[in-house]
């Protein structure tokens, strides 16, 4: 077990280094410095700005101390904002990214789940068409439409609440919204499927048989099985909040790593997308390393089948 | 008693009921895919929609004359449904937002573009002529204190009469969607957007499905270290972010064109399909038809791409369908942050995103895209689900 653990630990590990030397990599291929502009740049000041950023060490030089940089967490300044590093950015910009993410998250797990759960035991009743509907609606719809159509309607006509920013608790419902309404649909399709899927197993039929009451039937024996292929989806679900703040920062104007990612591609500040791109690849590989093993830790089967496998 | 004839029953007739009850036509397995899948009314809707799409990108061009870059400054903004003024019996105008005065035939047709010739903004009181005729707008209801109870927020003064109300909403029979911010026919862009957006899934898709039958049935086949290896470098792909990756490779290609969004979405999202795809070989390969091909000496590739992928194909088409509309999705999201095909080609995230500023005054800029995207999103998951059903020989039953 702990060997598992460990195992899949240093695996993680691996794979974020692969993806910071990728990433190194792919920006280093681009045609054209950082200080490429329209207007060519003298040659004396581009000597300068390269000496400076020490973009004139061969590329192998240059990758060592940037994979230094990343094991000691220190991502590089940033070309394009002048006199702030990487670090300071996503410094700024995280906390606002993390508690709209943290509130879309638990919303998904608080509300999705339960819906789907109602919708699977009134299978065929109004409740559960009205549930599917939401939800399909939800998975068809991309987030950037939900987040205006939030604003147009909620913040524009009808003036409930405010149109950007954070600032008051109301201002994060826009957000949060936008942000958990696909994963929160699928959330709610899947576990409606997999709740229907257990209700017919035998063994729900032998704990009513033995004369369980319906809650402890329920609760104690099908959802907990039901959730299974639940938590396998929420490590691709944190990549949804992730990317969906891309786009959700940027509407709402929200001071987040999101909407300084859609900036710096904007404006080729390469050592921001590297950064943000390690981090959010960090992240996500540290997220999903932890699903598995909650996935490990709740479901036995599939601990041994991977130890096996291995 | 004795046997004896009259205690038998003759065979044909016994024969003949069986025969009635338990056979009927032999179907090929595609024959009864397609026998279950017009049974599922969804997918049959689903599919209707995604040939509905297909005929709009495909043939809608070929109707306008308008090219998706022909704008008109001065039918800029213009929404779908236009509410009309009826300044005298049968001449009727429409008043933008930004103030500009259209004349409208009265079955929605736009003809011309009256011109401003004084405008007192002061009083609040713009003059426009239409030949010898002044018409004067009048918009200081909504404005100037004292006026501002006034039920109606403007009125056109022409030939002395004053009229407050427009006479009735008509349809916008010039540009059924409207127009954007330059003057340009949304309906073609809608209709272009639809050809981008469709090509670039389509093609992903198909680039993704090349790669991943090809990776996911020679890493199932061969098995052994070869698998091992190749399936490590699919885990680790598929520990990242994709849609990260995808962006990341936009911005190193650089021009914004739809072949780079084709390689960078063809490039990353093909680990799916060769994990299905894997899946599918190892449990298929131990199987006696593959036994029997190897000992007649059939070569690996054939044992593969004649014998193994098309017993997979099911499962294959299935994900084919789900990861079109996904596609979609990913190409507007990237369209979205402004990493898309650049102007004046869009592609409906592209045309979501330009709808942004103007929203509040435009709102149905963004309808028309979005629209489109969920039109599309929801025709191919219902097929997707149809198929799903239809091609899973362990539902089989009747």
């Amino acid at each position: 077990m702990g060997r598992y653990f460990l195992k899949r630990f240093v695996y993680s590990l691996f794979t974020i280094l692969l993806i910071s030397s990728v990433t190194f990599l792919m920006m280093h291929s681009i045609p054209g410095g950082p200080f490429t502009r329209e207007r060519a740049v003298p040659d004396e000041i581009l000597k300068v700005l390269n000496a400076k950023y020490n973009l004139d060490d061969p590329l192998i030089v240059q990758f060592l101390n940037y994979m230094g940089g990343v094991l000691t967490f220190d991502l590089g300044p940033s070309f394009s904002k002048v006199g702030t590093s990487v670090n300071d950015l996503i410094t700024s910009g995280f906390p606002s990214t993390a508690t709209v993410g943290a509130w879309a998250v638990l919303s998904i797990i608080l509300v999705g789940i339960p819906l789907g759960v109602i919708s699977a035991l009134k299978q065929g009743s109004s409740i559960d068409y009205s549930v599917m509907l939401l939800a399909t609606f939800g998975v068809t719809v991309p987030s950037f439409v939900i987040a205006t159509l939030i604003i147009y309607f909620f913040a524009g006509q009808l003036g409930w609440i405010p149109p950007f920013g954070l600032s008051t608790p109301q201002s994060y419902i826009g957000p949060v919204v936008a942000l958990s309404g696909y994963s929160l649909s699928f959330v709610s399709r899947l576990t409606r499927s997999s709740m229907l899927e257990v209700l017919r197993q035998d063994y729900i039929r032998t704990a009513r048989a033995n004369g369980l009451s319906e809650f402890s039937v329920i609760m104690k024996h099908a959802v907990k099985n039901a959730l299974i292929p639940v938590v396998t989806y929420l490590g691709p679900t944190i990549a949804a909040i992730m990317t969906g703040s891309f786009v959700v920062e940027r509407i709402f104007a929200i001071p987040g790593i999101g909407r300084y990612f859609v900036e710096s591609v904007s404006n080729r500040d390469y050592t921001t997308i590297m950064g943000v791109t390690i981090l959010y690849a960090a992240f996500y590989v540290m997220m999903v390393l932890l699903v598995d093993i909650i996935y490990a830790l709740v479901d036995p089967r599939i601990r041994f089948e991977k130890e096996s496998k291995n | 008693m004795p046997p004896g004839p009259e205690r038998f029953v003759r065979l044909e007739e016994q024969e003949n009921t069986a025969n009635a009850e338990t056979t009927r036509p032999s179907l090929t397995y595609w024959q009864d895919a397609w026998r279950r899948l017009k049974n599922h009314k969804p997918a049959i809707a689903g599919l209707v929609g995604v040939v509905l799409i297909i005929l709009f990108a495909v043939f809608g061009p070929l109707f306008v004359r308008e090219s998706y870059s022909d704008q008109n400054l001065d039918f800029s903004n213009l929404p779908p449904t236009l509410a009309i003024f009826e300044l005298a019996p049968d001449y009727y105008v429409f008043r933008t937002e930004d103030y500009k005065v259209l004349r409208i035939g009265g079955d929605g047709e736009i003809l011309y573009r009256l011109p401003r010739t004084t405008q007192d903004p002061i009083k609040k009181l713009y003059t426009y002529s239409d030949g010898d005729q002044d018409i004067v707008l009048d918009f200081s209801y909504n404005l100037l204190p004292g006026k501002m109870d006034s039920p109606f927020d403007y009125s056109f003064v022409y030939q002395g009469n004053e009229i407050t109300a427009p006479a009735k909403t008509v349809l916008n029979k010039n540009y059924p969607f409207g127009t954007d911010v330059v003057g340009r026919n949304l309906l073609v862009r809608v209709m272009y957007g639809a050809r981008i957006s469709l090509t670039v899934a389509f093609v992903a898709s198909l680039v993704n499905l090349l790669i991943g039958v090809a990776y996911g049935s020679i890493s199932g086949y061969e098995g052994g270290r070869i698998d091992i290896i190749m399936m490590r470098f699919v885990d680790l792909l598929n520990s990242i972010p994709l849609v990260l990756y995808v962006i990341l490779i936009m911005v190193v290609f650089g021009n914004r064109g739809l072949n780079t969004m084709i390689i960078a979405l063809g490039s990353v999202y093909w680990v799916t399909m060769a994990r299905l795809v894997r899946g599918q070989i190892l449990a298929l390969k131990e199987q006696e038809f593959v036994l029997s091909a190897r000992a007649l000496g059939v070569p690996r590739s054939q044992i593969i791409f004649r014998h193994l992928v098309p017993n997979a194909m099911g499962p294959i088409i299935v994900s084919m369908t789900m990861m079109i509309p996904s596609a979609v999705f990913t190409e507007s999201f990237i369209s979205f942050i402004g990493l898309g095909v650049s102007a004046p080609m869009a592609s409906w995230g592209t045309l979501a995103n330009d709808a942004l500023t103007g929203l509040l005054s435009y709102p149905y800029q963004l309808l028309f895209p979005s629209l489109a995207i969920a039109f599309t999103m929801l025709s191919f998951n219902m097929l997707g689900d149809g198929l799903r059903d239809a091609l899973d020989p362990r539902l089989r039953k009747g």
